[in-house]
């Protein structure tokens, strides 16, 4: 049961190849369009890549989470998954990691070009690539419990990421902080470390939170 | 006098209307107290001038910002655990009045920098975390009022402040650490000595107004609460003919 449902879940995913290429474009987009706003000095955007990079990636993650449990509450399927035995916890770690896979995971392998486009050594970019694989999981899995708060509210765009963008704060600062560590040439391991306990602190009991949310929310 | 009675709704409304007109007029008279004593009696810093009186609001705003943010949890989570409505209202009615707590904090924050640091506003580490905080709690009074079901709407923002309430410690260190490593001694060099007791008297005490403060619009708020809620119940509509 559960793997035909992830099964499913990654057929509708793959059938749709605009959803993960589109993210990307959008994260080009963005990524070009910040030149054009700060001018073209490349010390200054060397120096501000990294923000950018992250609020790029904040985007794409508010964008793809938000409306993440619309068509299941919609159809009636989360009330088939609560009430079924099947394990709906695994499921729901399934879809989290399917929607990271599906929107960050494209982005995350363009970071090498985006690199030579702005000029960053190869080690910087390796701890860039580094922050965002370890850090992008868990604003997409914070994003998700966002979109189940507001589940069922089709008016609110802006409500799901006004409530959960004060959460993403830690992991953008130790994400920003050990980039700026390692093209300052300081020690930028401690910060990674945190990110990556933050990211086994949020992962396992996030399934767990998000279906007691959903039991709230059904539960009328 | 039992817990489940008090808890009652309607024993809460009818009982208590007396209490919060006493609470009221009691914080207007401690509150004066409070603010001649700060502002005449307390002797002025020699470091800040006159300039630092404006911490008898400051301080007990931005610990009371704090404060009830945790009661907010708190209440909440008690209402999810054991269903006991007047947690319900009590829980959400607290969210407004730390919001406001937090504005207070802030701008009588920034009306102190403006002469102290020469600038109203710093990307200090307490700044930011207070700024933030009003985000929660901005987060936590939209997320309420975009349900139509209030009693919906009261399990899943309580749910959003205990999740609030682990994340605070969280945000509090990585801003506070953020701000150690960016910013140099401009902030620090104005560290306080630690206070004389003729300063910190007048500062605990208001505390203590602030937190009577809290309680007597908690409890009018409460009652506005259940009566928007129980306004089409028979108790009600008696209690109100009457």
């Amino acid at each position: 049961m559960v793997k035909n449902i992830i099964y499913k879940e990654f057929k509708g995913y793959f059938r749709n190849l605009n959803s993960i290429f589109l993210p990307l474009i959008f994260f080009f987009l963005i990524i070009s369009i910040f030149p054009l706003l700060v001018g073209p000095d490349k010390n200054l955007l060397n120096k501000i890549i990294p923000g950018i990079v992250w609020i790029t990636i904040i985007f794409t993650t508010v964008l793809s989470s938000n409306n993440f449990f619309k068509d299941e509450y919609n159809d009636g399927f989360i009330e088939t998954y609560l009430t079924s035995d099947t394990s709906i916890e695994l499921i729901l770690f399934f879809k989290i990691l399917l929607c990271w896979i599906f929107t960050c995971l494209p982005i995350i392998f363009f970071i090498p070009i985006v690199s030579i486009f702005f000029d960053i050594p190869l080690k910087n970019s390796f701890v860039i690539l580094f922050t965002l694989i370890v850090g992008s999981p868990i604003l997409v899995s914070i994003g998700i419990f966002g979109s189940s708060l507001t589940l069922g509210m089709s008016k609110n765009n802006v409500l799901a990421p006004v409530i959960t963008l004060p959460f993403y704060i830690p992991i953008l600062i130790f994400s920003a902080s050990a980039i700026e560590s390692v093209s300052s040439g300081l020690p930028y391991e401690m910060q990674l470390y945190i990110l990556m306990a933050l990211l086994f602190f949020i992962l396992p009991i996030m399934p767990y939170l998000l279906k007691y949310t959903l039991t709230l929310s059904i539960n009328n | 006098m039992n817990i489940s009675k008090i808890a009652n709704l309607k024993f809460f409304f009818t009982n208590t209307k007396n209490l919060s007109k006493f609470l009221g007029l009691f914080t207007f008279i401690l509150f004066f107290c409070g603010i001649y004593w700060g502002l005449f009696v307390a002797p002025s810093d020699y470091l800040q001038g006159e300039s630092y009186r404006i911490m008898y609001l400051h301080v007990p705003a931005a610990w009371l910002s704090l404060q009830v943010y945790m009661f907010m949890a708190i209440t909440g989570f008690v209402s999810l655990v054991w269903k006991v409505k007047i947690m319900e209202i009590i829980s959400i009615q607290c969210a407004p009045i730390g919001a406001y707590f937090t504005l207070i904090a802030l701008v009588t924050g920034m009306v102190w920098g403006k002469p102290t640091w020469g600038t109203y506003w710093v990307w200090d580490a307490r700044l930011t975390s207070e700024l933030i905080l009003l985000f929660l709690y901005i987060g936590v009074i939209a997320l309420y009022s975009a349900f139509s079901d209030k009693r919906q709407a009261v399990k899943i923002t309580s749910l959003l402040a205990i999740v609030g309430l682990v994340n605070i410690p969280i945000i509090h260190y990585s801003v506070e650490w953020w701000n150690t490593l960016h910013q140099g001694p401009s902030v620090t060099k104005f560290e306080q000595p630690s206070m004389h007791i003729s300063m910190l008297l007048p500062l605990l005490y208001m505390f203590l107004v602030f937190n009577v403060y809290f309680i007597a619009v908690l409890i009018k708020r409460v009652q506005l609460g259940i009566y928007n809620r129980e306004k089409r119940s028979k108790w009600m509509e008696d209690y109100l003919s009457d």
